[in-house]
């Protein structure tokens, strides 16, 4: 399977309506395609569906079909922050079992026009209803308790979490479409931001934007391959998890994507990875084989996975600083990938590179969709 | 303590519970963890909805078979720290314990950390639920069923004998107790637990008296040890109908009545005064917030059980906890011992009901602690006429009605028998009355007439047809 065009809103505090925020980032998928609404043979889309934002809108597939005045199959799976990452990987397991020529995938989320604490429960409801969410384990909360357990095993520090931010703010800096698009953030700011659940600190966290992005899957050959692309959806709440510092879903994820590319973690040039909150991209690191368990921090420490690293990771400006717009982030991911692997990533732009990986994840650790992208030019 | 399902055969865990191993068909049992520490800790520092007070701590517990859980306090841990729940010290402590997915346990736990119910197998029990109207269970008006079965063999394992054990209860006034208890399903609960169910209204009563106010009391409460089973829920008039409102309900209706009439709030602690063998074990697993059970109120989901041998301390709890305004018989909430969780770290507000409050915006009510019947009628009537704007009104109803509660009121209109007496009786005069005993059509009608037009409409000959009409057609049409 190969990706045809890519599209994304800018990530930000737009007003404009969710169905505007779909159009735009479909007609840049589009656009970028050369295709129009009538090659489309099917959708999946994604979308937490948030209540709060007062469009008290749900029926995401009907409503995508009134916008683009199109009758085909319309999937809708909201699968929490993995959403993006979930419907392409449907998507490509329907592309292979179906005559389907083209595929549009849309993930979208308006996020902010509420109260932040109105957002901060809806959020909350991903959590375990009784465990976690009576308890008042909101999402920074349950990320707090696995940087702990992180930090006390592997001796990771809060300074370690920083880098992550630093390293992402910097690339935001040079991402139109991020949030933090030129708006500068030294490492002293991000230190002493306030504890939001210690030991995260407000520089931790991603951002609750709005946005939308947009991708076309084709069967026809194009630049881009999907090489590799897997699902996993392990226990929700991670004190269920034996080892709170290893997230199975993403490992078994890795290793099934690696295992479709015929490649190793070596051989990834780029990767997009899930900063949900800083201490994640670390252990990631480790869940997707980059390096071995409890040496994220020495990746983080020496600059590989900085812009001009070995390994770039979160050009974008990542989940951290990009924003993160629940379901439409895992396309986001992709869309960063491809416009890397055709060179069009201006100020931001890495060397050429070959293998890009995305990270999606749901939860904490819940859901992970692993993608690989080849550059076929 | 931390709970986990595990399967016999191939020790698969569950945080869920569960019946049978979907991977070996193998049996379940409980694992119980009771040793326990403190692995993990963070201090939250950003308000939500359901956690307004901040800064609190959650830790991760663990136990003695590595199974975790967190657990919100607001009180300072270390990593390494033994985790354990403080019994009761105090007589009238009360015990407030989350639910979780299992009522048995959280039961046990809750009279457990009261130092137990303290009862031997010839004890004779009156399990006294909350049982006001035909409800199904999901409405939270009554005690929930599951809740019952779960305390019955709590009960049981205590050596409590089935046969030594009746579940009473009426309905209020003017529901059928019988019809109202097979809705909630308590009924099936007592067939299939072999205890009887016995239907207060019909008796016997007894006479006693406390602070020389006359009570006639359900006999069987008098010569049995009382476990009180409310559901927690809001109420229009009261504030709240918990522990000691479910109480009220072991008098006759003649005594409701006039407990009502000589101020509900006086009357409920002269009634507990009676009752001092009360244990009150009450659900808020699934309890109720708004305006209350006979007034729109809505199912809130609460997740817990609350326990105590004061009514009134566990009222006073709950309404610490869910931030309602406390009765007046409610005494502060400092001098109370609270075992289980901490007040700050259960903490959120629930929908207040709002003592003037109607379904409709534009009309208020002055309530004079009328009886269910009429305010029923009130609830009905101003509900049929929301999306219909008009000048404010203010409907009277009940009898308790004292001047100042007029004071710059205006476009008063009488609903019920005795509104209309009472102001028949003052100086003040309605713009209207509204009969309880006539057509309810025509009832509407002069309300939505009362609403719409300014001056005292009255009921035309042409709309006593018109509503004849109506009802006739509604008959026709189904």
């Amino acid at each position: 399977m190969y990706i045809k065009g890519v599209g994304m809103t800018k990530f930000g505090i737009q007003e404009a309506a969710t169905s505007h925020l779909v159009y735009e980032a479909t007609l840049e998928a589009l656009n970028d395609a050369d295709m129009f609404m009538s090659n489309i043979d099917a959708i999946v889309v994604s979308s937490i569906e948030i209540m709060s934002n007062g469009e008290r809108q749900k029926h995401s597939g009907s409503v995508i079909s009134s916008l683009f005045h199109i009758k085909a199959p319309i999937l809708s799976i909201p699968a929490g922050c993995a959403g993006g990452g979930t419907i392409l990987w449907t998507a490509n397991r329907l592309q292979k079992t179906s005559n389907y020529r083209n595929i549009l995938v849309i993930g979208f989320e308006k996020m902010i026009s509420n109260t932040s604490k109105k957002l901060t429960d809806e959020i909350l409801m991903g959590g375990e209803r009784i465990y976690e969410q009576s308890e008042g384990l909101i999402f920074p909360a349950q990320n707090a308790l696995v940087a702990q357990q992180y930090m006390l095993k592997y001796g990771a520090t809060t300074d370690d979490f920083a880098l992550v931010a630093y390293k992402n703010h910097q690339n935001a800096f040079l991402n139109p479409k991020a949030r933090f698009y030129k708006k500068e953030v030294t490492l002293k700011q991000i230190k002493n931001s306030p504890v939001v659940a210690s030991p995260l600190r407000l520089f931790d966290c991603s951002l609750s934007v709005n946005g939308a992005a947009a991708a076309i899957l084709t069967n026809d050959r194009t630049d881009i391959e999907i090489a590799g692309s897997s699902l996993f959806v392990d226990r929700l709440s991670t004190f269920e998890s034996e080892d709170m510092t290893t997230w199975d879903a993403t490992r078994l994820a890795a290793e099934e994507a690696y295992k479709q590319a015929g490649i190793s973690p070596a051989d990834i040039d780029i990767a997009e990875i899930h900063d949900a909150f800083t201490p994640v991209e670390l252990i990631s690191y480790e869940d997707l084989g980059f390096c071995k368990k409890g040496e994220g921090k020495e990746m983080i420490r020496k600059g590989i996975t900085n812009i001009d690293g070995k390994m770039p990771v979160n050009t974008s400006g990542g989940l951290k600083a990009k924003g993160h717009p629940i379901s439409a982030t895992g396309v986001s991911q992709i869309y960063e990938i491809v416009k890397q692997m055709r060179n069009e990533c201006g100020e931001r732009q890495i060397e050429k590179p070959e293998y890009g990986l995305a990270l999606n994840i749901g939860g904490v650790g819940s859901t992970a969709t692993v993608h690989i992208l080849k550059n076929l030019n | 303590m931390i709970i986990r399902w595990v399967c016999e055969k191939c020790s698969k865990k569950w945080i869920y519970p569960i019946e049978k191993c979907v991977y070996c068909k193998g049996n379940i049992t409980k694992q119980k963890g009771t040793k326990i520490k403190v692995v993990g800790i963070t201090k939250v520092t950003i308000q939500s909805p359901m956690h307004p007070i901040v800064p609190y701590n959650i830790l991760l517990l663990q136990d003695e078979f590595s199974n975790r859980l967190p657990k919100k306090t607001m009180k300072d841990y270390k990593i390494g720290d033994v985790y354990a729940e403080q019994k009761a010290k105090t007589k009238d402590a009360v015990s407030v314990v989350k639910t979780k997915y299992d009522v048995y346990e959280a039961i046990k736990e809750s009279v457990d950390i009261l130092n137990g119910i303290k009862l031997s197998s010839d004890d004779k029990i009156l399990i006294k639920p909350s049982i006001i109207t035909a409800a199904y269970p999901y409405q939270a008006v009554n005690t929930n069923p599951d809740f019952l079965n779960a305390l019955l063999t709590v009960l049981f394992e205590l050596g409590v004998k089935k046969e030594n054990v009746i579940v009473a209860e009426q309905a209020l006034i003017g529901s059928d107790t019988v019809d109202a208890a097979s809705k909630s399903g308590i009924l099936e609960i007592c067939k299939k637990n072999g205890v009887e169910f016995a239907d207060i209204s019909k008796g016997p009563f007894e006479g006693v008296e406390s602070d020389e106010f006359k009570f006639r009391i359900f006999k069987e409460a008098l010569n049995r040890k009382v476990i009180n089973v409310p559901i927690m829920k809001t109420n229009f008039q009261l504030g709240i109908s918990g522990a000691m409102e479910n109480l009220s309900r072991l008098a006759d209706e003649k005594t409701q009545r006039e407990m009502y009439f000589d101020s509900i709030d006086v009357t409920l602690p002269q009634l507990a005064k009676l009752l001092p063998d009360v244990f009150t074990i009450a659900d808020a697993t699934n309890g109720m917030q708004g305006q209350g059970p006979l007034a729109l109120g809505e199912p809130a989901f609460l997740n817990l059980i609350l326990a105590s041998r004061s009514p009134a301390n566990l009222d006073a709890v709950f309404c610490e906890v869910t931030m309602l305004k406390a009765p007046s018989y409610i005494k502060e909430i400092k001098n109370i011992e609270l075992v289980g969780n901490e007040i700050d770290a259960l903490k959120y507000p629930i929908k207040q009901p709002v003592s003037d409050a109607t379904p409709h915006s534009d009309i208020k009510v002055i309530d004079g602690k009328a009886c269910p019947a009429c305010l029923n009628l009130m609830n009905n009537l101003t509900a049929k006429l929301v999306g219909l704007r008009g000048e404010q009104l203010n409907l009277v109803i009940g009898s308790m009605l004292t001047e100042d509660m007029f004071e710059g009121k205006e476009r008063l209109v009488a609903l019920g028998e005795c509104a209309i007496k009472k102001l028949g009786e003052s100086k003040i005069k309605p713009i209207a009355k509204i009969d309880e005993n006539i057509d309810d059509v025509e009832q509407l009608m002069l309300l939505k007439k009362l609403l719409v037009t300014e001056g005292t409409p009255k009921i035309t000959p042409v709309d006593k047809v018109k509503s004849k009409m109506k009802k006739l057609l509604s008959k026709v049409i189904g």
